[in-house]
């Protein structure tokens, strides 16, 4: 297929995997702000700066909202600001138009699924979600992603496009779990003796229930919510759908499938760096991971994942000849 | 039985139906009957909805940007059809043919020897001012010696009935998928009419026309690749790009899309660059190449005119035909097929007077309220002055224009274009037309029966683009006695 196409599915999917998880952190956080009450001030700032740190877009929430964190500014900004190109408006709105460009391609479904979606969210604004309640208006924004998920599983040929469209949806995912697991290292406790504290485990429980995983967490691994076992699970568990492991191997699956592309190394390098990815976090020792740093180990895993997503464009997309790692670690930083 | 047309009023046109109030004409007496029979205008009005349904369903739409809300339109369809009769059709088709020939020999004879300048027929200096003409093309070979591909030519009737050409499009002339999409409409709205009267039918065009592509193919090539070049998905046309693309079967492509490496020119593919051997390219010559043309174009593929100077790369229409199409050269096709052909003009042209002309322009200046002014090259019913219609200022402000810059208007007299009964609101009123035949110049010259019949919706509008209000009809050739409406036996399938 032609190339471009392809790179407008794979940014469908990363767009839209982005949009859910970010509602996915604002949830969590709100819930925790919830559960903190009795403790914090609800409009603590240091309750909701951890979002926007995660995010990665701390300087740009400044420029735009001030030194003040309130709730109603991350809130904005993450949700509905059009300035910040990673809010679930922004998202869905390149989703949207990148969908656009490839219309005659897409089943008609497919693009009425996201339009709805897009002009039913373009004019929410802090009022509206505020009226809705956070619990409802998030539940609708993930429900209206996993809608068009549903709906690309059920229409989409498992030819080359699909297989760009999983690519992108499971590379961002892995991603934006490392994200989600660093806002615990961002949250505050009280003092060192609150670890393993009963807000300790409300903040772990909020990470996992983020990522849909209280349930299976508490199925697979018998015994407290702590550090250790939460890290591991949402990083190393080889069945959960929203671990990191479990994206990354999907996304070396889909590369596979993707095919030889030109032949030049680049596509031998793509390769080879996702099957290292995936055996170095099988084989982590997340006790030692923490030790040494939990969050800059995640910074790592964020950086290997960009360093494949430029060697998938060198293999298939922009056509360039495969760089050195030495180039490529450039690029990814 | 309510008569749908008992207030009809043909007024001072040639009318497409009716010979006179309460006749219509023989072509037209199935249809009327047909109508009569209807529920009165209800029913009338029910099977439009139906149509415009459809072409909503189908997707056959163009999208509003200005309010950021993707709203989508249709492009108006009228459900009355424009009937040609067979004999008339084939009178037109060999005017076209004979024109396809002579515009096509002109080209050669431009970008060739250039006798028709050298005999003092066509000036040299109406072809070297022309911004369309490219003289680095002198003397460069092309791709079975076919200077022009594809020819949209504008036709209307005065108000004697006699067909006029009205202007040549040789660039990239848009409309056809329209012609497609309203003939599957109207096999859902009148099925029955339609069969009975034999209509001719239109889809073979893009088989056609990939026959045309593929001819134009590198001769080493066995197995040549043809793309549709298009400008993007916010160009009004996009929906025919598309739509012609699905139909050929051909992978629609951006410039982005296409790299050119040693002269030659490759599409970027997932599984690596592949070559590309014949583009039917829907954008201006201008865009085509940022190196060669216009710097400033995103459209287009640096590089792309040396593959095709060398001959690499085959383009349709091929650059450089609208020196021919240009609104001042128009006047001198007629002597065009004269000196090529050594034929008269089997199609008459509107009479035309150049600003350029010194005699003409007296003529121009002295009588601008009854002329229609043309800026010669511009289209879309842009840059243009309807005398009669236009209020003082704005013939004030045209001759202004004209007397600044006569090289670039011609004047032609406001012609009462024939009209056809369509459906206004709640009632058939009559609206003036004209017709936009598409004719292919391949291996041979081919012609759709029919073309774009479009209508110009306004009440009293003489102006039928879709930019200013336009619609369009099914155009409705019919076979004669001896003629199978529908070959019966495909001339060549085309996988």
């Amino acid at each position: 297929m032609l190339s471009r196409v392809a790179n407008l599915i794979y940014w469908i999917a990363r767009y839209l995997e982005r949009a859910e998880n970010t509602a996915r952190i604002v949830e969590v956080n709100a819930q925790l702000v919830l559960d903190l009450q009795a403790r914090q001030a609800a409009d603590d700032p240091r309750a909701w700066e951890p979002l926007v740190f995660v995010t990665g877009s701390d300087e740009q929430f400044h420029e735009l909202y001030g030194d003040k964190v309130t709730e109603r500014a991350v809130v904005e900004f993450m949700l509905f600001d059009k300035r910040n190109p990673s809010s679930v408006l922004s998202c869905v709105a390149f989703a949207r138009e990148n969908a656009r460009c490839i219309r005659d391609q897409l089943s008609a479904e497919l693009w009425e699924t996201l339009n709805t979606f897009f002009l039913r969210l373009k004019d929410d604004d802090f009022t509206r979600y505020a009226q809705l309640g956070a619990a409802d208006y998030l539940a609708w924004i993930k429900c209206q992603t996993q809608l068009f998920h549903g709906v690309a599983d059920a229409m989409i040929p498992r030819h080359e496009g699909w297989w760009f469209y999983d690519l992108g949806r499971h590379l961002e995912r892995a991603d934006n779990i490392t994200r989600i697991l660093d806002i615990k290292y961002f949250m505050i406790l009280p003092g060192l003796q609150a670890v393993g504290s009963a807000l300790d485990m409300v903040q772990w429980a909020s990470v996992l229930r983020s990522c849909s995983g209280f349930e299976a967490f508490r199925r697979a691994r018998r015994g407290d919510l702590d550090l250790v076992r939460v890290v591991d699970y949402l990083l190393r568990d080889e069945a959960f759908p929203r671990s990191v492991l479990y994206s990354v191997s999907e996304a070396e699956q889909c590369l596979a499938r993707i095919g030889p592309g030109d032949g030049q190394p680049a596509v031998a390098r793509a390769r080879e760096l996702i099957v290292k990815l995936r055996e170095d976090i099988r084989s982590a020792d997340i006790k030692a991971v923490i030790a040494s740093g939990l969050h800059e180990y995640l910074d790592g895993l964020q950086l290997r994942i960009e360093q494949i997503h430029v060697a998938v464009q060198r293999a298939y997309i922009t056509h360039r000849p495969a760089a050195t790692p030495d180039q490529l670690q450039t690029q990814g930083a | 039985m309510p008569d749908l047309f008992a207030a009809y009023d043909t007024d001072k046109f040639y009318d497409e139906m009716f010979a006179a109030p309460g006749r219509p004409r023989p072509h037209y007496q199935r249809l009327h009957d047909r109508f009569c029979q209807m529920d009165g205008i209800s029913e009338l009005l029910t099977r439009q909805h139906t149509a415009d349904q459809t072409f909503v369903n189908r997707g056959v739409t163009f999208t509003v940007y200005s309010d950021n809300k993707g709203t989508e339109k249709i492009f108006p369809f009228d459900l009355i059809p424009r009937i040609i009769p067979a004999d008339e059709w084939a009178r037109l088709e060999a005017g076209l043919r004979q024109r396809m020939e002579a515009l096509n020999l002109f080209l050669a004879d431009i970008y060739g020897p250039q006798k028709i300048l050298k005999e003092g027929i066509v000036p040299r200096e109406m072809v070297e001012t022309s911004k369309n003409f490219r003289p680095e093309l002198v003397g460069v070979p092309i791709a079975r010696d076919l200077y022009v591909h594809i020819n949209g030519t504008d036709l209307v009737r005065d108000q004697h009935g006699t067909y006029r050409v009205l202007e040549d499009n040789l660039r990239t002339p848009s409309g056809v998928s329209y012609v497609l999409e309203d003939r599957q409409v109207m096999k859902r709205v009148f099925p029955n009419l339609l069969r009975d009267y034999r209509v001719r039918p239109v889809e073979t065009y893009p088989s056609d026309l990939l026959s045309l592509l593929l001819h134009l193919a590198p001769a080493h090539v066995p197995e040549p690749t043809v793309v549709l070049l298009t400008p993007g998905v916010y160009n009004s046309a996009y929906f025919e790009h598309s739509f012609l693309a699905r139909q050929m079967g051909i992978e629609i492509v951006e410039g982005s899309d296409l790299v050119v490496e040693n002269d030659k020119v490759y599409m970027k593919r997932t599984d690596g660059l592949s070559p590309v051997h014949v583009i039917y390219r829907r954008i201006d010559d201008d865009y085509l190449d940022p190196r060669a043309f216009n710097p400033n174009s995103l459209l287009g593929v640096p590089g792309l005119f040396d593959a095709y100077r060398k001959g690499n790369v085959a383009l349709c229409n091929p650059i450089g035909t609208g020196v021919a199409d240009d609104k001042a050269m128009y006047h001198y096709v007629p002597r065009m097929i004269k000196f090529y052909l050594g034929q008269d003009a089997l199609l008459p042209n509107v009479d035309t007077f150049l600003s350029g002309d010194e005699k003409d322009m007296a003529y121009i200046l002295a009588n601008l309220e009854q002329l229609v002014v043309k800026s010669v090259d511009e289209a879309g019913g842009y840059g243009m002055l309807v005398g009669p219609h236009s209020t003082r200022a704005q013939i004030e402000e045209f001759r202004g224009k004209i007397i600044a810059n006569p090289r670039k208007f011609i004047a032609q007299p406001t012609l009462g274009l024939s009209r056809c009964p369509a459906v206004c609101g709640d009632v058939i009123e009559g609206r003036h037309i004209d017709l936009r035949p598409y004719i292919l110049n391949g291996p041979s010259i081919k012609i759709m029966p029919g073309g774009l019949t479009r209508v110009a919706l306004r009440k009293g509008s003489l102006v039928v683009n879709s930019s200013q209000g336009g619609g369009s009809k099914d155009t409705w050739v019919l076979a004669a006695e001896d003629q199978e409406a529908t070959p019966a036996v495909p001339e060549k399938l085309i996988v």
